[in-house]
């Protein structure tokens, strides 16, 4: 029975790997739906009662602002944070739990703040750059969750480096094949050896557009040439029709890798500049108020 | 040595270590250089064509190379097709991706040194990382930061601190919303309301065009024409001493209020001011996102009237108000006595349930005018129809509506008593001649003076006789019997006549508005079933003596207002406002949005103004 027992808990450790998300049993979770819950109980209550519409300029809006103003500063300290390795109660991953959640909390106490009363103005823009940031921190959050699973289930067992690898093989084995070719062979082996892009640009890696790719129309002219007259290059040109296609395929392959690891990072191109933009219009929203009180 | 050439064919290990360094001798004056295994020098890159060019001795030292395949190749950086190179300048010439260094060799041998330039590069696995490709995520956090920082907040701030009329009005991106319609005008200049940074909106800014301060309110009202205003101002009077009303209002209820209120006075941010009431740069609570906005700032009732107007000696131990915490214990009329007539009256303010006696010199019993059998309603029958009469008095027959119908006219004697109680005292050539009326002295010299009529028949129309001039005449008019006898208490003092000064009260209850135009206050139209004629509040017909104060008591509103439809079809609010209002007690609180802003644009009001000064 003993054994049994330390099977069992030996079973359950291994399990045991949280995520973030998962954190503590999702305390962080809790927490912020529980702020959340007693600060809408809380808006509705006073709302009615008050004298005037309850934005910001009311007392009600003032405490919620205080309350976001102070989430918004703390919830970007994470970025100085993760550059401090402690482990243990205030762990980085308990720390960012509660970024993630307490984060997600904003988006009712900010609304709330605002009253529902949005402008052309300094004030709008500062609630509306929180929300960009939120909602890209949700795209954090879906990508962490899924992504790195896709990642490992497109590749198998290739690593990026055996990818760029096979690349260079096929494109020697592209070029020594080329060789005893005539000028327009030779042209198709180079448009797809120089000009064949693997990345490319941010949003041609995010939506996997390569319909132009060089290698791509090197396989289309290569179909096209006539047939040559020795049979040393068109045994040649038949090779080289096989190493093209394969060369497809794992360009495929890794342009995919580039596409869900694009996804992975690219959330945060906006989510740490629209943070910085946040905090800047955050207070010129704080101190504006102030200045024509 | 017969002309030759050395080739040295130098390969680079891409994974680095010693090249690979192989010679060979070419045979014959002539050289074929191309892709092509078949060639005297193969260069294996594709960009070469496979019989690329050909190369040759062309004199002692000298070499030409020529492209046999149109397609170029480089000697110095220059692309082109044919060269003649001198040896022994040691040139150097390119194709493709391969260096051809050319040296003199033993003899007329020429050494020629094949080179595999750069190899090509190869991707590392961060090509996979966005980093790899995209602007720097930092840099740009940065410069959005920064971005907004200088355009939303620091060119506005230096704009706002240190100018005073700037081309450029940045700091409209903080407005948190569009003003009302009557404030509209100022939209743009923030500073007109907000004068001084982080100072919450001062009432001064407020009073610059709304005070009603007598000796302001011409210059607030140039000021709000020259601002840009298209209406006129409404001037506004405190609702009480500023500092009393500091003291008489207590904190909210609730704990929210409180806390509030504290906290915006610990900031510098009163709630005592006319913006603490009167909001701007809001939509009201409620209001729709197509009309967010009204025609004037929201109203937010920060205090009721019962909140202060209860306990109130308690915070304002001077004060001579009575408690008013509801309607059911509001205090019973205290109406203004006169208590000395004159030009300068004095009055009391006593309550009606005292039985107050007024004293404004007058005889006048309403009783004998209104009583439907007695001499009064028989000469007004008399009078006829044509005159404005021909049945017995009543109250409309000397009491005048002004022109808005909820009020009265004061009193005039020629207008309203004059066509019984005539004040003619001579006919000269046929036309009645009458005494003057107001100034005893003047109506003494009349009868005194040269325009005194020859004594001839008697005009005696109504009451007052007279049959004499001079002295008689003076006497006779003074005395039982004559014109001012009736109606003014008069004494002798040897031959100097004397009248009481009389004042008739204008308003009793001046902190209170009471509309006569209602039709169930008597006022013209339907009225509901259970409505007021004015015999059912003024007791005039039992009233023998002007001293009686005839307005109705308390109790007489509480008919109607209080009540339910089920108790009286005429049932009424008893709201505070329905009589007063907040800047100026003695009116009933106007609807809300009266008066309708158009009303308000200066053409309006001008006209309006002048046709409420037009007597009549």
């Amino acid at each position: 029975m003993t054994q049994a027992g330390g099977h069992h808990t030996e079973r359950v450790r291994q399990r045991t790997h949280e995520g973030f998300l998962r954190h503590k049993g999702f305390r962080w979770a809790q927490i912020a739906a529980l702020v959340c819950l007693v600060v809408i109980a809380v808006y509705f209550f006073v709302a009615v009662r008050l004298a005037e519409a309850p934005g910001g300029g009311s007392w009600l809006g003032y405490l919620l602002g205080t309350m976001s103003a102070g989430l918004i500063v703390w919830l970007a300290c994470l970025g100085i944070r993760k550059r401090v390795i402690t482990a243990g109660h205030y762990s980085l991953k308990a720390w960012v739990s509660a970024h993630v959640y307490l984060g997600l909390s904003l988006i009712v106490l900010a609304t709330l703040h605002t009253g529902f009363q949005f402008g052309w103005n300094v004030h709008t823009l500062a609630y509306g750059l929180m929300m960009l940031v939120i909602a890209s921190g949700v795209l954090g959050i879906w990508a962490y969750a899924t992504l790195p699973q896709r990642l490992h289930g497109n590749r198998g067992e290739t690593t990026r480096k055996q990818m760029l690898e096979a690349l260079q093989s096929l494109d020697r084995q592209l070029h020594d094949l080329a060789l005893p070719l005539d000028r327009e062979g030779a042209q198709v082996a180079r448009l797809s050896l120089e000009e064949t892009e693997l990345g490319g640009s941010f949003w041609r890696r995010l939506t996997g557009a390569y319909g132009d790719c060089a290698t791509r129309r090197a396989r289309h002219r290569l179909a096209a040439l006539p047939a040559p007259a020795e049979p040393r290059q068109a045994d040649a040109l038949a090779k080289i029709a096989i190493v093209l296609e394969q060369k497809s395929d794992v360009l495929g392959l890794a342009r995919r890798q580039m596409q869900i690891t694009a996804f992975l990072e690219g959330w945060l191109f906006v989510h740490i500049p629209a943070t910085f933009a946040l905090l800047a219009a955050l207070t010129a929203h704080i101190v504006s108020v102030f200045t024509y009180w | 040595m017969a002309q030759e050439f050395h080739l040295k064919l130098i390969t680079r290990r891409a994974e680095g270590g010693d090249p690979i360094v192989r010679d060979r001798q070419l045979e014959g004056a002539e050289a074929t250089i191309g892709r092509a295994s078949g060639n005297d020098i193969v260069l294996a890159d594709l960009t070469i064509d496979p019989r690329h060019a050909r190369m040759r001795f062309s004199g002692p030292g000298r070499v030409s190379i020529e492209s046999v395949s149109d397609l170029p190749f480089e000697v110095d950086g220059k692309s082109v097709q044919s060269v003649e190179l001198h040896v022994a300048s040691r040139p150097v010439v390119t194709f493709g991706a391969y260096r051809l260094a050319f040296a003199p060799g033993y003899g007329d041998a020429v050494g020629v040194t094949v080179t595999r330039e750069a190899d090509e590069q190869h991707a590392s696995p961060g090509i996979f990382s966005l980093q790899a490709k995209v602007f720097g995520r930092r840099n740009m956090a940065w410069v959005l930061g920064a971005g907004i920082f200088l355009l939303c907040l620091l060119v506005p701030m230096i704009l706002v601190l240190f100018t005073a009329n700037p081309r450029i009005r940045p700091d409209e991106q903080w407005s948190s919303g569009p003003l009302s319609r009557a404030h509209a005008f100022m939209e743009k200049d923030c500073k007109s309301c907000h004068a001084n940074a982080f100072v919450a909106v001062r009432d001064e800014a407020c009073l610059t065009c709304h005070t009603a301060d007598a000796a302001k309110a011409p210059k607030a009202l140039a000021d709000a024409r020259r601002l840009g205003s298209p209406f006129e101002p409404r001037l506004i009077s405190e609702h009480a001493p500023h500092a009393e009303l500091i003291k008489a209002a207590p904190l909210p209820d609730g704990m929210g209020g409180k806390i509030n209120v504290l906290v915006q006075r610990a900031l510098n941010h009163p709630t005592d001011r006319c913006a603490s009431c009167h909001i701007e740069h809001n939509p009201a609570k409620g209001g729709s996102a197509s009309a967010p906005l009204g025609d004037k700032p929201k109203l937010v009732v920060v205090q009721t009237c019962e909140s202060c107007h209860s306990e109130l000696k308690m915070r304002l131990p001077n004060t001579g108000l009575i408690d008013t915490p509801d309607w059911s214990k509001h205090p019973a009329f205290r109406p203004l006595v006169m208590m000395q007539a004159g030009p300068a009256p004095k009055f009391v303010r006593a309550a009606l349930d005292t039985a107050p006696q007024e004293h404004n010199g007058l005889i006048f019993p309403h009783r004998l005018h209104l009583d439907p059998m007695g001499g009064v309603a028989r000469e007004a029958i008399a009078l006829g129809r044509p005159a404005g009469y021909g049945a017995p008095l009543e109250c409309a027959s000397c009491h005048r509506r002004d022109a808005t119908g909820g009020g009265f006219l004061p009193i005039e004697m020629e207008r309203d008593c004059g066509d019984c109680h005539s004040l003619a005292f001579a006919r000269v050539g046929g036309e009645l001649r009458n005494l003057p009326h107001g100034d005893v002295s003047k109506a003494i010299a009349t009868l005194a003076g040269g325009a005194l009529p020859a004594p001839g028949g008697s005009d005696r129309i109504g009451p007052g006789a007279f049959a004499a001039s001079g002295a008689t005449a003076y006497r006779a008019t003074f005395s039982r019997g004559g014109a001012c006898y009736d109606c003014h208490t008069i004494s002798w003092s040897g031959d100097t006549v004397r009248l009481a000064p009389t004042k008739l009260a204008d308003r009793y209850l001046p902190r209170g508005g009471f509309n006569h135009a209602v039709p169930e206050h008597g006022g013209p139209g339907r009225s509901k079933t259970g409505g007021f004629a004015c015999a059912d509040c003024h007791r005039a017909q039992a009233s023998d003596k002007s001293e009686d104060v005839l307005i109705p008591d308390l109790t007489k509103c509480g008919t109607c207002h209080g009540r339910t439809t089920a108790q009286i079809a005429a049932a009424d609010d008893a709201d505070c406002t329905t009589c007063h209002s907040f800047h100026a007690p003695g009116a009933a609180t106007p609807k809300p949005g009266q008066p309708p802003l158009r009303t308000l644009r200066w053409p309006e009001a001008m006209r309006s103004r002048a046709e409420a000064w037009t007597p009549g």
